[in-house]
């Protein structure tokens, strides 16, 4: 459970910037900082790593059961858990102010600096993603399989996340939309009934031992019309764009003009920006939402062993919201697709 | 991230609940001389901002406003592309776009002439709030509400009959089967039944309850289970033998 390589960064890092001891904070939502060192998958609201100059990594949880499992400490008082401070804390930003207090003086943060660390995986944490991968090419054949006209959003979603679940996904996060030119984005799922002639676009992101990996695609039940299939090229060609530059030593920012060239080319620009889309794509790990985000203005330069996802997710006029995107994980000279699903339209 | 059922069912919960809440919640500014009362919520921490506009964050986080003598306000992180479902779910009738929380709540303040607001559990505020709100010029107070009401509790009943039900239903399948398996099986039929949101926890005896690990469940075991319905949250455990 321990993260050794982690504890070893940790501690260069620690020698690099003076501090005597670091905090690693996790909540319900941000588990990322805290499974970063101590990778326990807590049920709680809380949990807390202290790792000191010597090496030394006390864990305190505010929940009994996750600190009975762990045989760690129990701090339901949570604020207590913070008494002596720190130099430094991964997740200072996430805090509930009254942890803040109860540190004494403001420690520094240490979100940035762990997040840079994080970028780069391990062989060991690679394996997971791939692990996380394999899943999510799993979860969206099922997707595929049981979607169908009359079944409502949230049944889809029901079946989809059981088999995830049935299949060893600690957790998934899930997005979907589902009708014609009128969609415009994705959110959680509403009661709507799918009908015939429905694009059905999904990122399905399963979480294994921690580590997020994505997959986006898109469905048409029934025959796909000339826009959608019109549609879908643009898309197709905007996502390879990215996946043939995508190298150590390229920018998030060229990562994304790839792929906003495309949809340009084609007389779409106007629907790369804010209003229509959120992001390129981003990268992946104990966050399903990593940074940098693939966007036109993010100079970060992508490293080996980083992992990232293309998808030129965005509204067009001719298909309404379109998804697609996979899992790349970058080379000594290239990328890896780690997704196996075939790049394509789907249509059932 | 949240992926259930997120829906406003004005049978359950009629929009005169939620005024009933405004009205309680202005009547605490009032009472403090406060313009407006300020509110966290994200995907983990919602359950003050449901009950007073039946917002829930599915993900990322969000400040609501409610002016002690206008109608709320949401300044959301997520994208205005969804703001047309958010309409269709809350109480909200002006939402506006955040990716920075504390300069939009500011540039509000400004606009209506605020210098100090109530916030509902101040010290609760995440620090990325907290630190550059206290550094302003608007003073911020630390306001308490009474969050509990009837259609509160009898929405939690609710939440706990489901829980109840389907895991009592669902219990026995469970032997002989992998937690991971077992959880599969619970997630289909709470999420089906219109779960939001599920956190299952399974032990066999020799441990406190944990989430799945592939654990072989047997014919002795016990399954926690947290659900949410329509943001109400109930918690049920269950073990076998019955």
């Amino acid at each position: 459970m321990i993260q050794e390589h982690r504890r070893k960064q940790l501690l260069e890092l620690m020698t690099e910037r003076g501090w005597d001891s670091i905090l690693l904070y996790g909540n319900a939502w941000r588990k990322d900082p805290f499974r970063s060192l101590v990778n326990i998958n807590f049920s709680g609201d809380h949990a807390l790593a202290r790792l000191s100059r010597s090496g030394e990594i006390s864990v305190t949880f505010s929940d009994p059961w996750d600190a009975e499992n762990a045989s760690a400490r129990l701090e339901p008082e949570f604020s207590r858990a913070f008494a002596g401070g720190a130099s430094a804390i991964a997740g200072l930003e996430f805090m509930e102010e009254r942890f803040v207090a109860a540190c004494g003086q403001l420690p520094v943060s240490a979100t940035a600096d762990v997040e840079e660390l994080r970028r780069v995986k391990t062989a060991e944490e690679i394996g997971y993603i791939k692990q996380a991968c394999d899943l999510a090419d799993r979860g969206y054949q099922r997707f595929v399989e049981v979607a169908e006209p009359g079944m409502r959003e949230f049944e889809l979603v029901a079946e989809v996340e059981a088999f995830l679940k049935e299949n060893g996904a600690e957790d998934n996060f899930m997005l979907i939309a589902s009708g014609g030119t009128e969609v415009v984005g994705m959110k959680p799922p509403t009661d709507r009934k799918f009908q015939k002639g429905d694009s059905i676009t999904t990122e399905l992101t399963p979480q294994v031992n921690g580590y997020y990996a994505q997959i986006c695609r898109t469905l048409v039940l029934g025959e796909p019309s000339p826009d959608q299939l019109k549609a879908f090229g643009i898309f197709s060609e905007a996502q390879c764009a990215a996946q043939d530059l995508i190298k150590p030593g390229i920018t998030a920012a060229a990562a994304a003009r790839a792929q906003n060239d495309v949809f340009r080319k084609n007389g779409y620009g106007d629907y790369t920006g804010a209003k229509y889309t959120r992001v390129r794509g981003h990268c992946l790990g104990l966050y399903p939402d990593e940074t940098p985000h693939i966007l036109e203005d993010v100079d970060y330069v992508l490293k080996q062993d980083m992992v990232v996802i293309a998808h030129p997710n965005t509204y067009l006029p001719l298909s309404g919201y379109m998804v697609f995107g996979d899992t790349l994980l970058i080379t000594e000279n290239g990328n890896t697709r780690l997704n196996k699903t075939e790049k394509k339209l789907f249509t059932k | 991230m949240k992926r259930g059922l997120i829906t406003w069912d004005k049978a359950e919960l009629p929009p005169s609940v939620f005024e009933a809440r405004l009205t309680r919640a202005r009547a605490a500014l009032a009472k403090h001389a406060l313009p407006a009362l300020l509110v966290y919520s994200d995907v983990w921490r919602s359950n003050e901002g449901r009950h007073l506009t039946n917002y829930m964050p599915y993900w990322n986080r969000s400040l609501i406003v409610i002016p002690r003598d206008q109608p709320p306000v949401l300044l959301c992180g997520l994208s205005p592309r969804v703001y047309p479902w958010i309409k269709s779910v809350t109480i909200f009738e002006e939402i506006r776009p955040a990716s920075k929380l504390v300069p939009t709540l500011l540039q509000l303040c400004t606009e209506r002439g605020w210098t100090k607001l109530g916030v509902l559990h101040l010290q609760r505020l995440t620090h990325e709030i907290y630190a550059p709100l206290s550094e302003s010029a608007v003073s911020l107070y630390g306001i308490q509400l009474e969050l509990t009401d009837d259609a509160e509790i009898a929405v939690h009943r609710r939440a706990e009959q489901m829980a109840q039900e389907i895991l009592t239903a669902e219990l026995p399948k469970g032997a002989g089967l992998t937690d991971y398996q077992f959880s599969g099986l619970l997630e289909r039929a709470f999420r089906r039944a219109g779960a939001e949101d599920l956190v299952l926890l399974f032990s066999t005896g020799d441990s406190a309850p944990r989430p799945a690990r592939g654990t072989m469940l047997g014919g002795k075991y016990s399954v926690a289970v947290a659900l949410e319905y329509r943001g109400h949250w109930a918690r049920v455990t269950r073990g076998l033998p019955l």
